[in-house]
């Protein structure tokens, strides 16, 4: 090597170590504060910080977890595919996030189990929008049925966005392969690609949808609630946990309701005008759940997505949501749906048939 | 000529003076030591190296050692390869990605040997460009792609930007610092000659810096694989970096391998390339 091409490289370490810095940081999570008892049994849970992870929240924080003799220690994550990873390679007992055809193929070589509910998509609850960008709505996009045959965005392929227009797709009797899906990704990238005007539209969380909204730049054609409800997360552990720690997991999950139970005591109240309303400890809970998501507390109170009580699952759309990636070719056809669930740990699981 | 190496001789070896007292040992035989760590070819070893590595890989996996979803065995990895091209995919995949990585490199590296040839011959372009290559090279390219998106659509134009841009910035330095190392004196004999502009330029600064060019695009090229991953982040349908994005998504591990299999056998295949390209351009030396 003569001295010019050394100096070159030297130059370009330089460059190297950027993307060696940068691959760190895209894998780097934190830990939230640590709970003010640090007593019994230790259990890791991983979350991202979202509403839809609350009770969590709430629990760790009301010491439900230490009450069940439990030392409770949150990771949070930046992206829901990290979580059941964290599971799977023992990072954490416990994972809770939206379910993903990630998921699902992870579950088929037996390394997670859903043992109860986290958020679901329920009429009357603003979780996911529908959204169209002002020029196509102008244009007469103006029903979400009237996705078939557009160009949206979504994250990726086996994502929740995935499965929310195959719901739709379904409801309204045409197929995926009728969506031209374009994945960027993440949420800011669609959103790069919605306000160019490359897609016609896309599925959003709330607060997005919201600020496109407030923007101009979108309009709301409906909530994913109101037309194809289903079972968005779940509280999952690893069958090896189940089969060797089921008190653990049974402690756990009293101590996950009892989160669930405050959160629905607290938010999903109606007044007396059928209007939501304020129950107890609804403000204590909003700042807990604003510390934990590092949002604003008035936006937290306007995206609060509806989670079971008793953290019940809507077995149909696990089943359904399995049979969907299988259909896909995203999830390995051998999967026995119902072996992605452990329905021993809740009570009462919402389910139609067997 | 002689005059002039013989007479500092006693000064720069002082010690064998008391030696030269015996004749015998002034014209002992002395065993070649000057090796210089040589690099001879050993092929077996690299190949052996390499089997041993695989074996013990897959050994691992067969023996449950590790579970087959953390550390996919080669046979899996294989088969993963082979059913992709046996349902066509991998040759759809491929072509779409070396299509972005051909248009995305070529235009990066035209640009960046133009801009680092300025650079090296110029003083006003020097002045302009180095201050801006290092204000502008260290940005990660991945940080900007929501404004890719914006700028230029999630089409095919925002992936070469993103490859064109991660390959131009290290071949406008490698360019810069081939030409700026070219000897001064050739140039200055040229130039004392009258040689015209134009010639210096062709057949003295040119080739001189030709190795260092193409040093820089070796780099280039692995970079523009590196970013082929990263540009196909954007509403990519089809290409490797799609593929490896979607299998990782989908935590299907035996698959995401297979896809950083064809991407390394890829750089295998044009730092090759490049081999050939160095021995007929650098015939000269």
């Amino acid at each position: 090597m003569n001295p010019r091409t050394r100096q070159f490289y030297g130059a370009l370490g330089v460059g190297r170590r950027a993307v060696l810095a940068l691959a760190l940081g895209l894998g780097a999570l934190s830990a939230l504060p640590a709970p003010a008892s640090a007593q019994g049994e230790k259990v890791t849970v991983a979350v991202l910080p979202l509403s839809s992870s609350a009770p969590i929240f709430i629990a760790h924080k009301r010491g439900y977890f230490s009450q069940e003799g439990l030392n409770a220690e949150l990771r949070s994550f930046s992206a829901a595919q990290q979580v059941p990873v964290a599971v799977t390679s023992g990072d954490a007992d416990f994972g809770i996030t939206g379910l993903t055809a990630g998921f699902y193929n992870l579950a088929a070589k037996g390394t997670v189990k859903i043992v109860a509910a986290q958020s679901r998509e329920e009429p009357g609850y603003q979780l996911s929008a529908y959204l169209a960008t002002k020029a196509a709505y102008d244009a007469g996009f103006t029903t979400p049925a009237q996705f078939k045959g557009k160009r949206v965005a979504t994250t990726t392929a086996g994502s929740t966005f995935h499965y929310m227009f195959g719901l739709l797709a379904e409801k309204y009797g045409f197929s995926t392969k009728d969506i031209q899906m374009v994945p960027l990704q993440d949420v800011p990238k669609m959103v790069a690609a919605f306000k160019g005007g490359q897609v016609e539209g896309m599925i959003a969380p709330v607060t997005v949808a919201r600020q496109l909204e407030a923007e101009g730049s979108a309009r709301i054609l409906g909530w994913v609630g109101d037309v194809t409800p289903w079972q968005l997360g779940a509280l999952f552990t690893s069958p090896e946990t189940i089969r060797t720690r089921r008190a653990t997991v049974e402690k756990f999950v009293r101590a996950y309701q009892r989160g669930a139970a405050d959160y629905n005591n607290a938010f999903n109240v109606k007044d007396t005008t059928g209007q939501p309303g304020k129950g107890p400890g609804y403000d204590e809970l909003l700042a807990i759940i604003a510390e934990a998501t590092k949002q604003k507390p008035e936006l937290v109170a306007v995206s609060l997505p509806f989670i079971d009580p008793q953290g019940r699952l809507l077995v149909d759309d696990v089943v359904r949501q399995t049979k969907f990636w299988q259909a896909e070719g995203q999830v390995d056809k051998a999967l026995d749906p119902l072996s992605t669930v452990d329905l021993s740990f809740v009570n009462g699981h919402l389910l139609t048939q067997k | 000529m002689p005059d002039t190496t013989e007479a500092p001789r006693p000064m720069t070896r002082p010690a064998p003076q008391p030696a030269a007292q015996a004749p015998a040992s002034a014209s002992r035989p002395v065993r070649f030591r000057g090796g210089g760590f040589v690099a001879e070819p050993r092929r077996w070893a690299a190949l052996l190296a390499f089997v041993i590595a695989i074996a013990a890989w897959e050994a691992s996996g067969r023996l449950r050692l590790v579970s087959p979803l953390f550390l996919p065995p080669p046979s899996a990895i294989l088969l993963a390869l082979q059913g992709l091209v046996a349902d066509g995919s991998l040759a759809r995949n491929l072509a779409a990605s070396l299509m972005r990585i051909g248009v995305g490199w070529t235009l990066g590296t035209a640009a960046g040997v133009l801009v680092g040839f300025a650079m090296g011959i110029w003083s006003i372009a020097r002045a302009i460009g180095l201050p801006a290559v290092s204000a502008l090279f260290p940005i990660p390219k991945i940080a900007l792609l929501p404004l890719f998106i914006l700028w230029l659509g999630i089409g095919e134009a925002s992936k070469f930007a993103t490859i064109g841009l991660g390959v131009f910035f290290p071949t406008v330095i490698a360019t810069y610092s081939a030409v700026d190392g070219v000897p001064r004196n050739l140039i200055r004999m040229g130039q004392s000659f009258n040689m015209p502009w134009l010639d210096v330029l062709r057949k003295v600064v040119l080739p001189g810096a030709m190795p260092g060019i193409l040093a820089g695009f070796r780099i280039s090229a692995s970079i523009a694989l590196i970013l082929v991953v990263s540009a196909e982040m954007i509403g990519a349908d089809y290409g490797i970096g799609a593929f490896v994005l979607n299998a990782g998504n989908l935590m299907l591990t035996d698959q995401l391998l297979a896809g950083v299999l064809v991407l390394s056998l890829l750089g295998l295949a044009i730092g090759t390339a490049l081999s050939l390209l160095e021995k007929t351009l650098l015939k000269w030396r």
